[in-house]
């Protein structure tokens, strides 16, 4: 009995990973051109190759990986920042958490609105500029929504993943900090190599799995890029959802193909990240071996 | 003795640029809230004023004017991210105690299994599984933008419920076993109480997850599983901002009093326990 209770405490979840991986293997499948029910049984991978040759196309997937990796950076990097600066003042529960919380809290297609209310050309910050006699016109105002640059779309990004990278790490920071950020510091260490040397490092998986959760989940979100992006580039799911609802069902395989890319590049950034952290973990025991 | 240098050290490190970053997040994390407040009541705000010069209950009386529909919005909203937050905590806890607690064979199968929805985008798993469910009869139903919601909330419940459940441990419940308990009653006397902060979060976390999600509900859905982002983008792309701003501010409050709600229950649940409330 004892021997089988891990295995019945997992069915549910084996059940619902698998119609999980029902969806990402009929799309695969997909991709690669076999729907019986449309006549298509042939495996093949010219799809694939139709959208590396179109321009068009290749465009939609630089765009969301620049998108994807810009966004989950400057979130990453400002998150641990100003984790490091909450740890320092102290101020890691209560009425300040709560504050992080908020951005968590509101959905996607709010955090839009917001971004149409405050960055537009008719926005408040282009007001503020005017006022304050910077722009002489509105048109002066840079275009940060619906540009080819996708400013809009990361902003709005950056507004809610800062605050879920901080609410991501800063309970682990804040307590390796307290107990050995305070023995480096007893040991002789400074506040801040301290922080660099002992804190940081260990923080570091958790800081790069929020990164990878993130960065994964711009690669393939539709609302944000929907709402507030260009109209070309296209960002890959927005290209993808196009083709897929395409009158013409032969567009389907060229859907399932964008998402196919879109598997790839996630997996592939998954594997790196397993890759960085076993190498981390390697350094640690090799460190410890070697005192 | 231990902490007296790093406390003084931390008055001191209180400095003016530390404050400066704090108050910075906290503002540009309120001000969007407080426009979008503004916007609700706004009738007329032309460029350049800091402003509206117009202010009416327009876009609150006609939200408001249509009871019956807003009430069944608000009910589907609701049932169904709130259905999904208790599966996902329910499920989660097995898969969490499963990996934490035992050691067999696939656990890294099992584990990989149940992150694996944090490596693949909503957007490419909607995509492909639209057909099936479909075939499945539960296509443009309620039961599978639960299903699929719920598949999408998990790791995040998974996650917390996992780092919950090493931090507490499992040598109390031992004792509680060597004392005579069986295994499910340790857990449940024990364990469980010790773990009501992490469920709060995990619920918390689930139901915000299934509540902001925009294509999965549209796709799954099938238009016909109305939920509040379904009907708020519409509005938002025909320019209607104001309206799709009370949406927004009633969501929200909405949001607010479930999560009130769900601490509320927990408390009532654990009672003598200290509840530390942290979603996310």
């Amino acid at each position: 009995m004892k021997k089988l209770t891990p295995y019945l405490l997992s069915v549910p979840q084996i059940v619902l990973g698998i119609i999980f991986l029902t969806g990402l293997i009929t799309g695969i499948t997909q991709s690669l051109g076999v729907i019986p029910v449309f006549g298509l049984e042939e495996v093949t991978f010219d799809y694939y190759k139709e959208i590396f040759a179109k321009p068009d196309m290749l465009r939609s997937v630089l765009y969301s990986l620049y998108i994807a990796f810009v966004s989950a950076g400057i979130s990453t990097v400002a998150g641990v920042l100003i984790c490091m600066a909450l740890v320092a003042a102290g101020r890691t529960k209560g009425k300040m958490m709560r504050v992080v919380q908020i951005p968590i809290v509101v959905p996607h297609v709010v955090v839009a609105i917001f971004v149409i209310n405050i960055l537009s050309q008719n926005g408040l910050l282009a007001r503020f500029a005017y006022m304050l006699g910077i722009i002489g016109e509105q048109q002066d105002f840079p275009m940060l929504l619906y540009d080819p640059g996708g400013a809009g779309v990361i902003f709005a990004y950056l507004w809610k993943e800062i605050p879920f990278i901080i609410y991501f790490v800063i309970g682990l920071m804040a307590s390796i900090d307290g107990r050995l950020g305070e023995a480096a510091v007893n040991l002789g260490a400074g506040r801040l190599s301290s922080f660099f040397r002992v804190t940081l490092p260990l923080c570091m998986p958790s800081i790069l799995s929020g990164f990878l959760i993130i960065f994964v989940f711009a690669l393939g979100a539709y609302e944000l890029p929907m709402l507030l992006g260009a109209t070309v580039p296209k960002a890959l799911p927005v290209l993808a959802y196009i083709q897929y609802t395409h009158p013409d069902l032969k567009h389907r395989p060229y859907a399932m193909a964008l998402n196919g890319i879109v598997i790839a590049i996630s997996l592939l950034s998954a594997v790196i990240y397993y890759m960085l952290i076993k190498k981390g973990s390697m350094l640690l025991k090799e460190k410890e071996w070697s005192e | 003795m231990k902490c007296i240098k790093c406390r003084k050290y931390k008055k001191n490190g209180r400095n003016i640029g530390i404050n400066i970053v704090i108050m910075a997040l906290v503002l540009l994390i309120v001000l969007p809230m407080l426009n979008l407040l503004i916007w609700t009541v706004t009738e007329r705000w032309a460029w350049p004023d800091l402003l509206p010069q117009v202010y009416s209950a327009r876009a609150i009386e006609e939200i408001f004017g249509r009871r019956g529909e807003m009430l069944k919005l608000f009910g589907s909203s609701v049932v169904i991210s709130a259905s999904v937050s208790v599966l996902s905590v329910g499920v989660g806890m097995m898969t969490a105690r499963a990996l934490t607690c035992c050691k067999f064979r696939g656990r890294d199968a099992l584990y990989f299994l149940s992150l694996l929805p944090f490596l693949v985008p909503a957007t490419v798993f909607a995509m492909g599984i639209q057909i099936t469910f479909l075939k499945w009869g539960l296509g443009n139903s309620v039961a599978g933008v639960i299903l699929v919601h719920l598949i999408c909330s998990l790791p995040y419940a998974v996650r917390l419920l996992m780092d919950g459940m090493r931090a507490v441990g499992t040598k109390l419940e031992e004792q509680a076993q060597v004392l005579g308990a069986d295994p499910f009653r340790a857990f449940c006397t024990v364990t469980l109480p010790l773990l009501t902060p992490v469920i709060l979060s995990a619920l918390s976390m689930s139901y915000i997850v299934s509540f902001s999600q925009y294509f999965l509900t549209l796709l799954i859905g099938g238009g016909t599983v109305k939920t509040f982002t379904i009907v708020m983008v519409p509005y938002l792309q025909s320019d209607s901002r104001n309206i799709a701003c009370v949406y927004s501010t009633a969501f929200l409050a909405v949001t607010l009093l479930v999560f009130g709600a769900f601490e509320w229950m927990i408390r009532c649940w654990s009672k003598g326990n200290v509840v530390k409330y942290d979603f996310g």
